[in-house]
């Protein structure tokens, strides 16, 4: 068992990381029961507060009977109180029914309540008796706003989204269920961890990682049914082969084919893009991120491939934190462009081979059309959108627009275009940008 | 208090024992299908909703004239026998007489589809309003009985201290005075309907190996808006269901939350998620004029906020592992607005649909799922029992009806929960769930059926999203019961037992963090509140 490590694990989260440990994210980090979790918890809170006193700060939950509170508050009347003065009587009720009788039983009202450290004695107080305390987390600090255990769970959700918790339930002492019935035709799409919590596992320790989720090393999946090889590619070979992007295991393989039309043509794009983006060591936390969200969006079966960046994302603990903006931004901007349906022909896809250091931009408008440059010229057949108006059966006036194909042939792109991948080394997204500034003028031309 | 840490199970060094995994009883159910709606092509709204009163008319008369002609029969004022009158229309002027029919109640603040045509708003939907009484012009409520052949004005002081709605059927006794209005003296409803045995519809499961009894959990608004703050109550919530809290090893004296393992199914009722999810129009108009976007039409991406169903939908996947849920829509849900809403669209739950039960095939009725969303209102057997329950608006809408602000000068006072309970045994007793629909509740257009009139009284009987917890146990009477007087629905076995309706008024958990559970066996019921104690940190 794992148990020997649990305060060295304790220790580097708690004192080190200065993060919060609660006993689930804890027992599932150790991959223990969560009542060991709890007498973990217990044991390094006291022992290192013996040590030095205030070092960690714990919150509890106390599970019992409170007292009544004041009748102000008391959401349980019973019938008799107010049977009176409410309803001085309500005769029909009485006619048509001699035995109104509002059983006015006494409902027992048991309370599960998280308490700070410091409150823990004035919270026992309001107790009438007391089933149970445990340590709910530990942290560092005294936490001024609760709701802040909140992340830990969220980021617990992300982390192990992987396990099959009809697997692992057990291990951590979740009530088991025999009649379960899940379907098998569909996996739970894996929503990829994102900010990846991976302070936990930059502090990789050879002890444990039997036991442990493997992502100590950073690009191993916790899940054993999978293969875990590609993710420990190292990104050159990714590039040589691009299968491998595309290596759904043959449970992911249904959920493609249930992608909507529209991203499918996403999704024959992709593995280009993805190689180029993995090919990049600077990878920094937020391009992660966005990315991630887009492919929940997009694609089920790529997650595996942000292992590797999250990795690398998990150099700064606190990156993860502003992260979550960057990424709701991200994210925007990245709807905004899902629901561009017309696409740029992009002339840039050579020159962003040529400098691979480059961020990748959050998105990179696929060419649909067939162009051919030929001494100076473009030419080709692009997709545009006609408006078409035309009277109806009913004698109404319909605005349609269509899209149409139409041949063209033009002089080399703009300046603006070409240069583009040069200048923009610093900010990636400046590609995005322009191509959506193009778009809008088009369609502010009519 | 008594608790010292040598005995706690937690507050110790780990140990090395082994810890047996606990297992959670299994769960019977056997959901009905009554308000589920044809779908696709076979929905449609241009219907009349007129035929939905004719069709509760139909059914509730024979019940509610049996009721009254129990009671009324050879009742006699000075010497004037009580006449039995078929229609409205055919009462005369001072004649003692009582007639059936289906009660409309006209108010001042009601809002009514013919003003808004008039005035030309068409668009919006009006605002919800907390009564539709006038306190300072009560003369303008007038009510009404009315059938198929026309209306009759109801006074008399007896109406005052009756609760009425529109759509209850009714049966009233008095005279038609010189005004034309009918003065009544005493009113009859068709009572509790016919209860099933327990069981009737399920094979009675053997008893039970395991010790205890079961418990079903109710909770109802988790108002789930995707911001941290709202969901702390909700992790403790799924921390107890799957049994994280509680000791399993300590036996349930009664002194606190009853072990989690007993708890065989979870009911959500209603208002899962809090905020709405689209960005308010007007608001969006603004942002996105400052923001001097794209201009973007039909599906707007960027103005739906996807978090509250992502975090919904993991505490769902969280929990389903080890409890099966049956999920109403509520009034603030990804669901039709107009009752019966139907359930939400398993797409909505990535993650936990995975539990669902798959798409049905053409025809057949699909074996309920692990994880059931089902439509509000909902009728099913659960453990034997039958369950009606609603997310709420059906209460809260017939309590616009009822002037409760005379009794304590509040409309809105704490009293309220009391007059919750009340409206609900009102409801079951006029058999209608949902008496408001067609009129106040929008509703689907039903052509055939009613499916608000109740056919069965339920064992239990709930409503969601209510400002506080309230229970009570009603029962039906046993004397008319006996004498057959429930012909309407009468079955080899109903004159067994008297019906007993375990009546449950649930919090909105967002509010109150309360979860109600409800025991298999006796029908008795226990909360159990999370929350955070607030300290000397935050109150100050």
């Amino acid at each position: 068992m794992a148990v020997a490590d649990y305060k060295r694990y304790l220790a580097e989260n708690v004192l080190n990381e200065r993060r919060t440990v609660t006993f689930r994210s804890l027992s599932r980090a150790l991959r223990v029961h969560s009542t060991l979790a709890k007498q973990m918890l217990y044991d390094f809170h006291r022992t290192e507060n013996s040590k030095r006193p205030q070092s960690v700060n714990a919150t509890y939950i106390v599970s019992g009977v409170q007292k009544e509170p004041e009748p102000a508050t008391n959401g349980h009347t019973n019938g008799e109180d107010r049977n009176g003065d409410v309803f001085p009587s309500s005769p029909y009720l009485s006619s048509s029914m001699p035995n109104q009788d509002f059983a006015s039983d006494t409902v027992t009202t048991a309370s599960v309540v998280l308490v700070r450290e410091e409150d823990l004695e004035d919270a026992k107080s309001t107790f009438e008796s007391i089933l149970s305390i445990y340590i709910y987390s530990l942290q560092q600090t005294l936490l001024q706003d609760l709701n802040v255990l909140t992340d830990v769970s969220r980021e617990l959700v992300s982390n192990h989204s992987q396990e099959d918790p009809l697997e692992y339930g057990k291990q951590w002492g979740m009530i088991q269920n025999r009649n379960v019935k899940r379907r098998t035709i569909t996996r739970p799409p894996v929503p990829a961890p994102a900010r990846t919590t991976t302070a936990t596992t930059a502090t990789s320790k050879p002890t444990i990682p039997s036991k442990r989720p493997s992502e100590a090393s950073s690009q191993t999946k916790p899940e054993p049914k999978k293969e875990e090889g590609t993710g420990s590619e190292q990104p050159s070979t990714r590039e040589s082969t691009p299968s491998t992007t595309s290596k759904p295991t043959e449970k992911s393989a249904p959920m493609k084919r249930e992608k909507s039309n529209l991203f499918s043509s996403f999704a024959k794009a992709k593995p280009k893009q993805k190689k180029e983006e993995s090919a990049t060591p600077a990878e920094s936390a937020e391009p992660s991120g966005a990315e991630d969200v887009f492919l929940d969006d997009a694609s089920d079966e790529e997650p595996e491939e942000l292992f590797p960046d999250s990795g690398k994302a998990a150099s700064s603990a606190d990156a993860s934190r502003e992260s979550r903006k960057e990424r709701e931004e991200k994210l925007k901007k990245m709807m905004e462009d899902d629901a561009e349906d017309e696409e740029m022909p992009d002339a840039a896809e050579p020159p962003e081979e040529s400098n691979p250091i480059d961020q990748p931009p959050p998105k990179q408008p696929e060419p649909q059309e067939e162009v051919t440059v030929q001494g100076g010229r473009r030419r080709g057949r692009r997709r545009v959108m006609k408006k078409k108006t035309r009277k109806d059966d009913e004698g109404y006036l319909v605005t349609v627009e269509e899209a149409t194909w139409e041949s063209f042939s033009e002089d080399e792109p703009a300046p603006p275009l070409k240069k583009k991948p040069v200048a923009s080394a610093p900010k990636g997204k400046s590609a995005g940008k322009s191509g959506q500034g193009n778009i809008m003028s088009f369609f502010s031309k009519k | 208090m008594a608790t010292g840490s040598a005995e706690n199970p937690f507050l110790r060094p780990p140990s090395d024992e082994e810890l047996a995994p606990v297992y959670r009883a299994p769960s019977s159910y056997n959901p009905l299908h009554t308000f589920q709606l044809p779908s696709g092509q076979d929905r449609h709204y241009q219907q009349q909703y007129g035929d939905m009163y004719f069709l509760r008319l139909a059914k509730l008369k024979p019940a509610v004239e049996e009721i009254a002609v129990e009671t009324w029969e050879g009742f006699s004022i000075a010497g004037e026998h009580a006449r039995r009158v078929e229609r409205v229309l055919d009462v005369r002027q001072g004649e003692l007489c009582w007639v059936a029919g289906t009660i409309y109640m006209d108010m001042p603040l009601k809002p009514n589809i013919l003003d808004d045509l008039t005035k030309e708003n068409f668009t919006l939907a009006p605002p919800p309003r907390p009564t539709y009484l006038d306190p300072t012009q009560p003369e303008l409520t007038q009510i009404m009985l009315e059938d198929e052949s026309g209306r009759l004005r109801l006074t008399g002081t007896m109406l005052r201290s009756t609760q009425l709605a529109t759509g209850a059927i009714v049966a009233v006794l008095g005279t038609e005075n010189s005004n034309g209005d009918f003065e009544v003296i005493d009113v009859k409803v068709p009572d509790l309907a016919r209860q099933p045995r327990r069981w009737e519809r399920d094979e009675a499961p053997s008893p039970r190996k395991g010790t205890g009894n079961g418990k079903i959990a109710f909770v109802s608004g988790l108002g789930i808006t995707g911001t941290s703050s709202d969901t702390l109550s909700l992790e403790l919530l799924a921390d107890y269901l799957l049994g994280y809290t509680g000791s399993p090893s300590s036996n349930n004296d009664g002194n606190g939350p009853s072990d989690a393992s007993a708890i065989t199914r979870l009911v959500i009722a209603g208002n899962s998620l809090g905020a709405s999810m689209t960005v308010d129009p007007n608001e969006n108009a603004a942002a996105s004029k400052k923001k001097n976007g794209p201009k973007k039409y039909g599906y707007d991406a960027s103005a739906y906020n996807a978090s509250p169903i992502t975090q919904f939908d993991n505490f769902l996947a969280e929990i389903l592992p080890s409890i099966p849920v049956t999920l109403m829509a509520g009034a603030s849900d990804p669901a039709n607005f107009s009752l019966p809403q139907q359930g939400i669209h398993r797409a909505m739950f990535p993650r936990a649909r995975a539990y669902c039960s798959g798409p049905p095939a053409a025809g057949e009725t699909p074996e309920p799922g692990w994880f059931d969303s089902v439509t509000n209102p909902w009728e099913g057997d659960v453990e034997g029992w039958r369950l009606w329950g609603c997310s709420g608006q059906n209460v809260d809408d017939v309590l616009r009806y009822l002037d409760f602000a005379n009794s304590h000068g509040l409309v809105e006072a704490d009293g309220d929960g009391e007059a919750r309970i009340k409206i609900m045994e009102a409801m079951l007793r006029w058999r209608c769930g949902v008496p408001t629909a067609p009129d106040t509740i929008w509703s689907y257009p039903f052509q055939t059926h009613d499916p608000f009139v109740m056919q069965a009284c339920p064992h239990i009987f709930f409503a969601g999203n209510q400002p506080q917890f309230q229970t009570a146990v009603i029962e039906g009477d046993a004397p008319l019961k006996l004498n057959g007087a429930d012909t309407e629905m009468t079955g080899t076995d109903d004159s067994t037992s008297t019906p007993r309706v375990r009546l449950l008024s649930i919090p909105t958990f967002k509010d109150t963090g309360e979860l109600v559970l409800v025991d298999i066996e006796t029908l008795e019921v226990e909360v159990i509140k999370f929350g955070t104690y607030a300290g000397q940190e935050e109150q100050q």
